[in-house]
C-alpha cells in the first residue's frame, strides 16, 4: 500500500501538448477514479504512472519516491488492461504466475498467491483452462488475478469494464468494489463512464482537455460541480442548463431565460449579470399551474421512475420523478423548481457562482 | 440446380487445369518405371513397367549418380540450414521493428522490400565474387550465406506484419509484470508467432532446396554439389540416362512435397496473414 503523488506534470507528443501541468496526491488506501471525455489524458496520464509513457514535465511519486527514472517493473504496481492482455498461450494459473516466475519467486510461494488470487476471485475451476475458453467477465478477472497475486503497492485500471455488455458491467463494478473494500490497495481507475466513477469512487478527478477540473468525493462534484464542464458531465441525465439574466431589482428574484422565469434565492448572481441556469432532472416537479410553462414532448417510463422531456421556450430540459404522472406529449404542463437546488455559472468562464 | 451448374463451371475449369498440372510428374513417374528402351515408346503405361531403375539410384550404380545419397544430404543440410538462419534473422529484425521500435526500423524494412526490384539473376555474379573475396568458393557456407541474403528481406517483411497483429498491450502487461526485452521475445512473442514461423521457415527452407542457380555458381564439387545441380549435370552426357534423371527428379519432389502437406495448414494461414495490411 502506498501514496501516490502528482506535481505539475506535463506531456507532449512531439509538440502537442496533452497534458498541462497536473498535481494532485492520492492517499495511501484510497480508490481514485479518473473520469473525463476520451482524449482528456486520463489514461495518459495513468500510462505515465505505469512507466509506459515518458514523463515530459513534472514528477510522480510513489511512497514518496520519485518514480520518473524507475522502470515499470520495479516500481511495484500492477494493471489492469481494458484489452486485458491475457497470454494467449499460457493457461490462466501460468497467467498469474509469470511476474512471479519472472522474479524468479520460488514455486511454494507461486502456488500460494496463485490459489489465494483464484479464491478471492472464484477463479478455482478455469486455472487449467486457456484464454480463449473464458467469457469476457472471466478474463476480465483472471487480469485483475494477475494484478493481485503480485501484491502491488498501486493497482492501475484502465478502463477494465468497457469491453463488457452492460449487464456484466455492473456486476463486475460491484466485484472491483468489494476486492478494493478487502484488500485496501491504493487504487487508479481510469474510465469515461461517469456512472463507474461515481459508483465506485473514493474521489474523482475530472479531466478535461489535459487540465484536472475539479477533484472531490462523488457526492460533492454532484451536489456542487465547481463549473459547468463538470456539472455536464456528472449525473445521468445530465443537468439541465438554459442560458439567460438575472433578475433581481423587481419581484421575485429569478433568472430570465428561454422565455420563462426560473426561481432564484437570495444566493448569488448579481442583477443583470448573464448566467447559465443549471437545475438536476430530478429537482424539477409537476405543478398544476405557476412556475415554469411548457409542453411534453416524450415520456420514457422506466418503472422505478419516470423521465419526461419537455419544451421550455426553444429549450429542453429534461424531468425525472419516481412519481407516475399522468402526461401525454404535447399536453402543457408546468414546472416548479427548488431554489435551493439550482446551480449558477458565470455564463463566460463557466465558472460556479458563489455567495 | 444452382449448384449443380456451379459445381460443373468449376470441375470445367479444375479438370483441365488438374491434367496440366498432373501430366509432367505422371511423366516423371512412367519413366522411373520404365526401362531405357521403352523409356520413348510414348506408352501411356510401360510393357514391364520394373523398379530397377530406384534400385540403380539408391545404390549408385551409374557415374552420374556417384554421390547420390551424398548429394541428397547436402541439398538437406542446405535446405534446413537456410531454414534456420532467415528464421533467426527476420525473427529478431521483426521483433526489434514491431515491437521494440527501434530507430530506422521502417527505412530496413523499406530497404528489404526494394531488395525485390533486383532480379535474384543480376546478383548472382556479384555474389560469385564477393563469395570469392570471402574464400567461401565451393563452401557449402557460401550457398547457405547466399540463400539467406535472398530469403530474408520477404522473411522480414511477412513477419513484421505478422507480428504487428500481436497486441500491443500484451508487450506492455508483460513489461509491467517484470519481463525484460529477451524474456518478452522468448516468452510471449516467439510462442505466439508460432505459425508464421512455421510457415516463413517452411518458406525459406523450399526456396534453398529448389534453388539451381547460386548452387551451380557457387559449389563446382561433385562432393559438395546438391541434388538439384547434379540433375542438371545429367544433361551434360549426349546419352543422357533420362530413365535414371526422371528417377532422380522424383525423388528430388517427394520432400518438398511433404514438407508442404505437413505444413499446408500454417502455409496459408501464416502468409497471407502477413499479406495485406489491414
Amino acid at each position: 500500500m502506498a501514496s501516490v503523488s502528482f506535481k505539475n506534470i506535463e506531456k507532449s507528443f512531439g509538440t502537442t501538448k496533452v497534458i498541462h501541468g497536473i498535481g494532485f496526491d492520492i492517499v495511501d488506501g484510497e480508490f481514485v477514479v479518473l473520469v473525463g471525455p476520451s482524449g482528456c489524458g486520463k489514461s495518459t496520464l495513468l500510462r505515465m504512472l505505469a512507466g509506459l509513457e515518458e514523463i515530459t514535465g513534472g514528477t510522480i511519486a510513489i511512497d514518496g519516491r520519485v518514480v520518473n527514472d524507475v522502470e515499470s517493473k520495479d516500481r511495484d504496481i500492477a494493471m489492469v488492461f481494458q484489452s486485458y492482455a491475457l497470454y494467449p498461450h499460457m493457461t490462466v494459473a501460468d497467467n498469474m504466475a509469470f511476474s512471479l516466475k519472472l522474479r524468479k519467486a520460488d514455486a511454494a510461494m507461486i502456488a500460494e498467491r496463485v490459489n489465494r488470487a483464484s479464491k478471492i476471485l472464484n477463479l478455482d475451476p478455469y486455472l487449467k483452462r486457456f484464454p480463449r475458453e473464458l467469457s469476457g467477465g472471466q478474463r476480465q478477472r483472471v487480469a485483475m488475478g494477475r494484478a493481485i497475486v503480485r501484491d502491488p503497492k498501486v493497482f492501475l485500471f484502465d478502463e477494465p469494464l468497457s469491453n463488457l455488455d452492460a449487464k456484466l458491467r455492473v456486476a463486475m463494478r460491484a466485484e472491483i468494489k468489494a476486492l478494493h473494500q478487502r484488500l485496501k490497495t491504493t487504487t487508479v481507475y481510469v474510465t469515461h463512464d461517469q456512472v463507474e466513477a461515481m459508483t465506485m469512487a473514493d474521489r474523482i478527478v475530472v479531466m478535461h482537455d489535459g487540465r484536472i477540473e475539479q477533484i472531490g468525493t462523488p457526492l460533492d462534484l454532484y451536489d456542487k460541480p465547481g463549473n459547468l464542464f463538470v456539472a455536464q458531465f456528472i449525473g445521468s441525465p445530465a443537468m439541465n442548463v438554459v442560458n439567460g439574466t438575472v433578475r433581481r431589482a423587481t419581484g421575485r428574484a429569478h433568472v430570465e431565460a428561454a422565455g420563462a422565469q426560473w426561481p432564484l434565492d437570495g444566493g448569488p448572481g448579481a442583477d443583470g449579470q448573464a448566467v447559465t441556469y443549471g437545475i438536476r432532472p430530478e429537482h424539477l416537479t409537476l405543478a398544476g399551474s405557476g412556475g415554469v410553462p411548457g409542453e411534453i414532448i416524450v415520456v420514457e417510463p422506466t418503472g422505478a421512475e419516470t423521465e419526461l422531456l419537455i419544451k421550455v421556450g426553444e429549450e429542453q430540459v429534461i424531468l425525472r420523478t419516481h412519481g407516475r404522472p399522468h402526461v401525454n406529449p404535447d399536453e402543457k404542463v408546468h414546472l416548479t423548481v427548488d431554489p435551493a437546488n439550482v446551480h449558477l455559472f458565470d455564463r463566460g468562464t463557466g465558472a460556479r457562482l458563489t455567495a | 440446380m444452382k449448384k449443380i451448374v456451379t459445381e460443373a463451371k468449376l470441375l470445367l475449369i479444375g479438370i483441365p487445369v488438374a491434367i496440366w498440372t498432373l501430366l509432367p510428374i505422371y511423366n516423371l513417374f512412367i519413366f522411373s518405371i520404365s526401362t531405357k528402351n521403352e523409356a520413348f515408346s510414348g506408352k501411356l503405361w510401360p510393357d514391364h513397367p520394373t523398379l530397377r531403375n530406384f534400385e540403380i539410384v539408391f545404390r549408385e550404380e551409374h557415374h552420374f549418380l556417384g554421390h547420390f545419397w551424398r548429394q541428397l544430404g547436402n541439398s538437406l543440410v542446405i535446405a534446413i540450414a537456410v531454414g534456420l538462419l532467415t528464421l533467426l534473422v527476420a525473427t529478431t529484425a521483426a521483433f526489434a521493428i514491431s515491437r521494440l521500435k527501434v530507430r530506422g526500423g521502417r527505412v530496413v524494412l523499406n530497404c528489404a522490400l526494394l531488395t525485390y526490384f533486383i532480379p535474384a539473376a543480376f546478383l548472382a555474379v556479384p555474389m560469385y565474387k564477393a563469395m570469392g573475396t570471402y574464400g567461401l568458393l565451393n563452401n557449402q557456407w557460401s550457398l547457405i550465406l547466399a540463400m539467406v541474403t535472398i530469403a530474408s528481406p520477404y522473411a522480414i517483411w511477412v513477419l513484421k506484419q505478422a507480428s504487428d497483429k500481436l497486441p500491443f498491450e500484451l508487450d506492455e502487461a508483460a513489461r509491467m509484470d517484470g519481463a525484460s526485452p529477451m524474456q518478452l521475445f522468448r516468452l510471449v512473442y516467439l510462442p505466439l508467432m508460432a505459425p508464421s514461423l512455421v510457415a516463413v521457415g517452411t518458406y525459406a527452407l523450399l526456396l534453398a532446396w529448389n534453388e539451381y542457380l547460386y548452387a551451380f555458381l557457387l559449389l563446382s564439387s561433385e562432393r559438395d554439389i546438391t541434388l538439384g545441380v547434379a540433375l542438371g549435370n545429367f544433361l551434360a552426357a549426349d546419352d543422357s540416362p533420362w530413365e535414371l534423371l526422371m528417377t532422380t527428379g522424383l525423388l528430388y519432389a517427394l520432400p518438398p512435397a511433404a514438407i508442404y502437406y505437413t505444413f499446408k495448414r500454417y502455409m496459408v494461414g501464416g502468409l497471407t496473414a502477413g499479406a495485406v495490411k489491414s
